[in-house]
């Protein structure tokens, strides 16, 4: 069909061939007005000497950052900013260090490998993949605990992508792994499957008919969602959907996570409930990153902060104490 | 589709030694350059007829990296064949094969046919492991070797058949317990009405989907 919109968006990744042109119009057509009032109203309050109070801030984050503020909000309220104000040289002595770690050869396997699909990750000299290895490999330096997942390569990618720039990214990328989430990507991933397992819990209250469907399949939780977790749904949800979320994600934590993931579930319930194959469950788990209410991302985010009903963070806390435990027994 | 038997087969190895690859070439008869990342688990399936009988091979792709192991590792018990491979480029991929073999063995069902395979054997002039070595190593720990290119699909449909084939003799003389799914094996609807082997007893809950 035809189109106003190009085969690349305008993050530089290619759509997909069976891309939903029309609905996309129809959204973007709302959409526009919104994101150029959003724009406005933040240029009015990052103008200002201080920044909003903390609610103030919250409702705004929550309609939406505007695309050229990404970096800057984002540092703020993360506290990478704190970060960097306490070691300004860092990024510079981490990317001169020359020396050479086991890091970075799967680093350097895994560049080709991230957003093949993206204009900016196709091997040339002018792309982001340079950029990329030097974020990755002054995380893995800095960040020992870590070192290096794969997983991190698809984060790392779309902060570069948001903010085009990569120092921020490194710091941005840093305060995930030290502050925001609890260690995901160490080695025995600990932080992941107590996660995962609070995820499941969190299901089995607010939707006990799909736990037990997919204790009747033989499907366990980690199958399904360690790649949302993982790269926290970069690669999993439409990009527009996935900043948003990080616009969250980064002001008020780890616990967003959780919101996405039961927005997805309860969005499609009543189709997820049909489903009485392993094969055919594991699929509709892909799709549903994929439909159209997904792709709205306004809507979307107005549904993740309703759906799911009451999540505070006390709850999600000691659920992580509960099941940490529970792990650690094992 | 009906089947007589689907069989749980999990492919493990390094990272980027072309797990996902030969997936995609055994499902799709494609191979593709660049593939993504494998972050946690994928899966593919397809038919095949071994001895007249149609089975399903339902594919567990797991992500290579070591620190994924403590959630892949919870998949291979429940799976009655396993691909381990190793790039015939890339040396370590063949050191670490122990490690994974012991990982393997330590949490899998002792019936689980094992298949190695030595991949990307189109790029002879970049070789680091010689096919003697890779026999060699099958040999000294009782593994089928075959050595593999996904990239023009060579041996791809037979290690998976062979594999399946190992399969379906050890049912033949009774070693699986078919009627315990926690070996991989699962008996498909088209099995169901005419099988006598079926022991008695073997009403089992997990047959009511009669599915994937």
């Amino acid at each position: 069909m035809i189109s106003s919109f190009s085969k690349v968006d305008e993050y530089g990744f290619e759509r997909p061939d069976d891309f939903d042109y029309k609905a996309y119009e129809a959204f973007m057509s709302r959409y526009m007005v919104i994101l150029t009032r959003r724009s406005m109203r933040w240029n009015s309050i990052l103008s200002q000497q201080s920044l909003p109070d903390g609610g103030t801030m919250k409702r705004f984050v929550r309609k939406g950052v505007p695309a050229q503020f990404r970096g800057k909000v984002w540092m703020m309220t993360s506290g990478a900013n704190f970060l960097k104000s306490r070691q300004p040289n860092l990024y510079q002595d981490l990317i001169s260090d020359t020396s050479h770690q086991n890091w970075d050869e799967i680093i350097q396997n895994d560049l080709n490998r991230t957003y093949p699909d993206n204009i900016y990750f196709v091997p040339s000299s002018d792309g982001k993949l340079n950029s990329l290895y030097n974020i990755l490999r002054a995380s893995a330096r800095h960040n020992t605990s870590v070192g290096y997942c794969q997983g991190l390569n698809y984060v790392a990618g779309l902060l570069l992508i948001a903010t085009k720039d990569e120092e921020q990214s490194f710091w941005l990328l840093t305060v995930l792994i030290r502050n925001i989430l609890p260690s995901y990507y160490s080695s025995n991933m600990q932080g992941l499957i107590t996660d995962i397992a609070v995820l499941g819990e969190l299901v089995r209250s607010k939707s006990s008919k799909l736990d037990r469907l997919l204790k009747d399949l033989h499907l366990p939780w980690p199958i399904l969602v360690t790649k949302w977790f993982i790269c926290l749904y970069a690669e999993v949800l439409p990009v527009e959907t996935v900043l948003r979320v990080w616009d969250c994600m980064f002001n008020e934590g780890s616990k967003i996570i959780f919101r996405v993931a039961l927005t997805l579930i309860k969005l499609n319930e009543t189709e997820l409930l049909r489903c009485s194959d392993f094969g055919d469950m594991a699929e509709l788990f892909k799709q549903i990153t994929r439909s159209s209410s997904v792709l709205d991302c306004h809507q979307f985010m107005e549904a993740m902060f309703k759906l799911p009903g009451s999540l505070p963070s006390s709850k999600i806390d000691s659920l992580r104490i509960r099941f940490r435990q529970v792990n650690v027994d094992r | 589709m009906s089947y007589a038997y689907l069989f749980k087969y999990i492919i493990i190895g390094d990272t980027g030694v072309g797990k996902s690859c030969l997936l995609l070439q055994f499902t799709d008869k494609r191979f593709q350059p660049v593939h993504d990342l494998t972050i946690g688990v994928e899966f593919g399936a397809r038919m095949i007829t071994i001895d007249g009988k149609q089975i399903k091979l339902q594919i567990w792709d797991t992500a290579g990296q070591e620190a994924f192991r403590s959630i892949t590792r919870s998949y291979y018990r429940g799976a009655a064949g396993a691909l381990l491979v190793y790039d015939i480029t890339r040396r370590d991929t063949f050191n670490h094969l122990t490690t994974w073999l012991e990982d393997a063995r330590q949490h899998s069902n002792s019936n689980m046919v094992i298949m190695l395979i030595g991949n990307k054997s189109d790029l002879e002039s970049r070789r680091e492991v010689k096919k003697e070595e890779g026999e060699a190593f099958a040999r000294e720990h009782g593994l089928v070797f075959m050595e593999t290119s996904a990239k023009t699909a060579a041996n791809v449909e037979e290690a998976f058949i062979n594999t399946a084939r190992e399969i379906y003799e050890k049912i033949q003389e009774g070693v699986f317990d078919i009627n315990n799914e926690a070996n991989g094996i699962k008996l498909g609807p088209q099995h169901l009405p005419s099988n006598a082997n079926t022991p008695s007893g073997g009403a089992s809950a997990s047959q009511g989907g009669a599915c994937c």
